[in-house]
């Protein structure tokens, strides 16, 4: 055959681009934890925002004439406690509490830990493998028991409980980075890089970071339930956020006295910290779908 | 042997497999060439009944008389590895790497024969014989990784015949070795079909390998057999003008007194590349990197069958019988 | 003129096993020389060292013993901006261009990685354009991604980024086993031009001989990490000395389309 000129015919691979999926049919295909997911976790989200400008009642307000409504009571959806607060000015103003100590936490513990772990995948050879043990060593630090010596040290508090859950969750990410770094170290692009005069701290950040972005997100979010459950367990041991601030495991420790008077009163922020960290998993498990590579690679081989 | 009709494979709606026609004689050699994407290993999992769930298979494909599609899971598994055996590309993946050999090797055995006990063991020991690997009575104790891909080649060979199958199925045995033991696995298949009388689909990528091994070939490309006939036929006179600009892209090797001439010399090409699983173009589906395709290429050609079944589907067919 | 010139080298991966004698190591007892503007074949099956010895002779593998030079100097010796320069003047193509290219980068930081990274500019698209065309693409694919481009084009892609800092050296390394038949012949076809037209010296491994016979003037067949015959591509391929050489080109030829008469074995 004659020999063709390559460059006048397109490839067909880039000349036809794929029929457009419809935007519907898109959505349709995203996971159902994706939308159950980020259901509960825009709710949580909403009503802790709401409250810095609205709630039922103002935060605190003691009301003695209506001490222990029970829920459904006119003015009182959700009832109200001992002291006769609205519980559920308490649970709005409890989601605040969450929402600020898992954030700090949680971006804090990424950034450090991630660090780290990138930091230690990019070590060489003699010092990687004593440097992953020092973070294995990490992970079996026990929370609970950090969060209550920095309570003895530091008195409790907001603080204390935000600093007690970076320090138990650094050692999370920084585990959970290193493999796949180490991994995404070992293609053959990092090696073009080289090959082209980049050099590693480069390679770790432009590259090695940017390929395990999408495993981070996930990470993040899962990360953000745990913060959220271990936020309430440290103020239910009243080692976290002391009076008169709000928090669902501080209600929850108040209320346990009652629990025969008014056990209602633990249904409400217990659901409420439930669902919240179950919305932050469901979340985490519909974007790993999503953001797998082998996922969205729709073509057949 | 295999009797292949209007076999069709549907995956999310786009028809990505139809062979009109395909036949492998009883103990002969078939082989299917074909690019990445073409579908080659598509038409051969088809016919193993090896597709996943969502692709839909229509047709006819008569083994030894029996439609091969019309059977359910449970009938299906009774043939395979029994009467059909296969040998996949990459031998490391194809093999459980916390078994031993002698216990993957006699799996099909357990299977599909009555041998019991010490029989079992002796059958090995043969069919490891057969493949021609070293010191089987000791082999049968080793794991996977203990051997050479060359050697895992062999034990997969021998698992795929150990219950006298009539069709040995090949997908790219060979890819994954180097070229001296890659001649090696060739010779052992041709010898084993001889010996046994049994017909061998084999699947390739490389129609160097296929002249040697087959007699007969099937070029394949976006779904469609292009070209088929014997390996003489199709290689040396070439009709479809797929296979004539494929063989001329092959890098070849120079005859001794010609390596003055071959080099520097430029390559024979084929713009563009093969297209996407369900992009190619309809009618013929090589006319959009076809370098004398007309207006007729728009509608798929119907088939011209020349002596000795050499059979081509193109309007504008190259060289002559 | 010797471009590069290494003699007795021996070379071994961290952690190897090292045993008595050369034993563990990768690379035994290495000498060759390359002539600047020549094209070598580097060919052996896996496992004989060929990817690992062009490593070592662009600087991205260091070796133990004996000497590697570069125009003259020790490679272990260039610091600095002579480093850069080395980087700069060696560059590689590689096997798999799907996976040479970050799968999150656009083409067009791809192609100015070098040159940032290298010579600390960023081109502008105009001069993208001009590399991009000398490997037959346009440019259309600058904002695409890798997984919007075909094996063929992606290998291009990675010609152009090795070439976009006019090297003196390409090695290429199985620079088309990766790619479909219908599309190495065109791969090749542009390599062999652009060799030609800059004046490129090109170290080519290759597991395939027809493709070096074609392409390469001398040839290097490598076993067990080391060089098993060496010279000129003609010679070594119609009269091999050693019976290696032969059975790679026995089962070469077995492979190739011709209808041979099998040599006994």
């Amino acid at each position: 055959m004659s020999v063709t000129d390559i460059d006048t015919v397109p490839d067909v691979d880039t000349a036809i681009p794929a029929a457009p999926k419809s935007l519907w049919r898109r959505l349709r295909r995203l996971p159902i934890t994706l939308y159950l997911g980020g259901a509960l976790v825009s709710i949580f989200v909403f009503v802790a925002l709401l409250s810095f400008v609205w709630t039922p009642y103002p935060p605190n307000q003691l009301n003695m004439s209506n001490r222990l409504a029970p829920p459904g009571t006119p003015g009182f959806f959700l009832g109200t406690d001992r002291g006769g607060r609205d519980v559920m000015t308490e649970l709005m103003l409890g989601a605040r509490n969450s929402l600020y100590v898992s954030v700090v936490s949680t971006v804090v513990a990424m950034v450090v830990g991630s660090a780290i772990g990138l930091a230690v995948a990019g070590s060489n050879r003699y010092f990687q493998g004593p440097l992953t043990r020092l973070v294995d060593a990490g992970l079996a630090l026990p929370g609970i028991l950090t969060a209550l010596v920095l309570a003895a040290k530091l008195g409790p508090g907001n603080t204390t409980a935000t600093l007690a859950i970076i320090i138990w969750q650094i050692p999370v990410a920084a585990r959970v980075t290193i493999g796949p770094a180490r991994q995404v170290l070992a293609l053959d692009f990092v090696e073009a890089a080289y090959g082209y005069g980049r050099r590693k701290p480069y390679i770790l950040v432009r590259h090695v970071l940017q390929n395990i972005s999408p495993l981070l997100i996930v990470l993040g979010s899962v990360m953000f339930a745990a913060a959220i459950l271990i936020e309430a367990a440290l103020a239910f041991l009243g080692v976290g956020v002391q009076p008169p601030t709000s928090s669902w495991g501080r209600f929850l420790n108040e209320t346990q006295a009652l629990l025969d008077a008014a056990p209602y009163l633990m249904f409400f922020p217990g659901l409420a910290i439930v669902f919240t960290a179950l919305g932050f998993n469901l979340l985490g498990d519909g974007l790993r779908t999503v953001l797998d590579p082998q996922q969205s690679r729709s073509g057949l081989s | 042997m295999l009797e292949i009709r209007d076999l069709r494979v549907h995956i999310d709606g786009h028809e990505i497999i139809h062979i009109d026609e395909l036949d492998l004689p009883p103990g002969a050699r078939l082989g299917l060439v074909g690019e990445s994407g073409s579908g080659k290993t598509m038409t051969a999992k088809a016919i193993a009944g090896l597709l996943p769930a969502e692709a839909k298979v229509s047709g006819t494909v008569r083994f030894d008389g029996n439609d091969l599609l019309a059977l359910n899971d449970a009938q299906f598994a009774r043939i395979r590895g029994k009467r059909i055996g296969f040998v996949f590309q990459d031998p490391a993946r194809s093999l459980n790497p916390m078994m031993r050999i002698g216990r993957q090797v006699s799996e099909a055995i357990r299977l599909h024969t009555d041998l019991k006990g010490r029989a079992i063991t002796d059958k090995v020991v043969e069919l490891l014989t057969q493949v021609q690997l070293p010191d089987p009575a000791s082999l049968v104790r080793r794991y996977p990784h203990q051997l050479s891909g060359g050697q895992q080649q062999r034990v997969m060979i021998a698992a795929a015949i150990a219950a006298d199958p009539e069709l040995l199925i090949a997908d790219e045995p060979t890819t994954a070795l180097d070229v001296t033991v890659q001649a090696e696995i060739l010779r052992l298949l041709i010898s084993l079909s001889e010996e046994r009388q049994m017909s061998v689909l084999f699947v390739s990528h490389d129609l160097g390998v296929i002249r040697y091994v087959c007699d007969r070939v099937a070029v394949i490309y976006g779904g469609h057999v292009a070209e088929t006939g014997s390996v003489d036929d199709v290689i040396d006179r070439p009709r479809h003008r797929y296979t004539s600009a494929l063989l001329a892209a092959n890098p070849g090797m120079p005859k001794d007194d010609d390596f003055a001439a071959f080099m520097g010399q430029r390559l024979h090409t084929i713009p563009g590349s093969v297209p996407a699983v369900g992009r190619f173009p309809s009618g013929c589906r090589f006319r959009n990197r076809c370098g004398h395709a007309s207006a007729a290429c728009a509608s798929i050609p119907s088939p011209v069958t020349g002596a000795d079944g050499h059979r081509y589907s193109c309007w504008n067919p190259g060289g002559e019988d | 003129m010797a471009i590069v010139d290494i003699d007795d080298m021996y070379f071994h991966y961290p952690r190897a096993a090292l045993g008595e004698g050369d034993e563990g190591w990768t690379l035994r007892g290495i000498s060759f020389e390359v002539t600047a503007g020549s094209t070598l074949g580097i060919v052996g099956e896996s496992g004989s060292g060929k990817s690992t010895l062009i490593r070592v002779m662009c600087g991205l593998l260091r070796h133990q013993r004996g000497t590697v030079r570069f125009e003259g100097q020790e490679i272990g010796e260039f610091r600095g901006k002579g480093a850069n320069e080395l980087r700069r003047k060696n560059q590689i193509v590689f096997q798999n261009p799907r996976r040479s290219l970050d799968p999150r980068m656009t083409i067009r930081r791809s192609l100015t990685e070098p040159m940032r990274a290298l010579q600390g500019r960023k081109p502008d698209d105009d001069e993208l354009i001009v590399s991009l065309e000398k490997v037959g693409l346009g440019r259309e694919v600058l904002p695409r991604f890798p997984h919007q481009l075909s094996g063929g084009q992606l290998q291009r892609v990675g010609i152009a980024r090795s070439l976009s800092v006019d090297p003196t050296i390409l090695y290429a390394d199985e620079p088309v086993s990766a790619l479909d038949v219908s599309v190495q012949a065109q791969v090749l076809n542009l390599l062999m031009d652009l060799r030609d037209e800059l004046n490129l010296t090109l170290v080519m491994v290759s597991h395939d001989l027809g493709v070096v016979s074609r392409m390469c003037e001398e040839i290097i067949v490598m076993r067990d990490g080391r060089i098993v015959e060496a010279g000129r591509t003609d010679a070594v391929l119609t009269r091999p000395e050693s019976e290696y050489t032969a059975a790679l080109l026995a089962a070469a030829r077995l492979a190739s389309l011709e209808r041979e008469v099998e040599a006994p074995g």
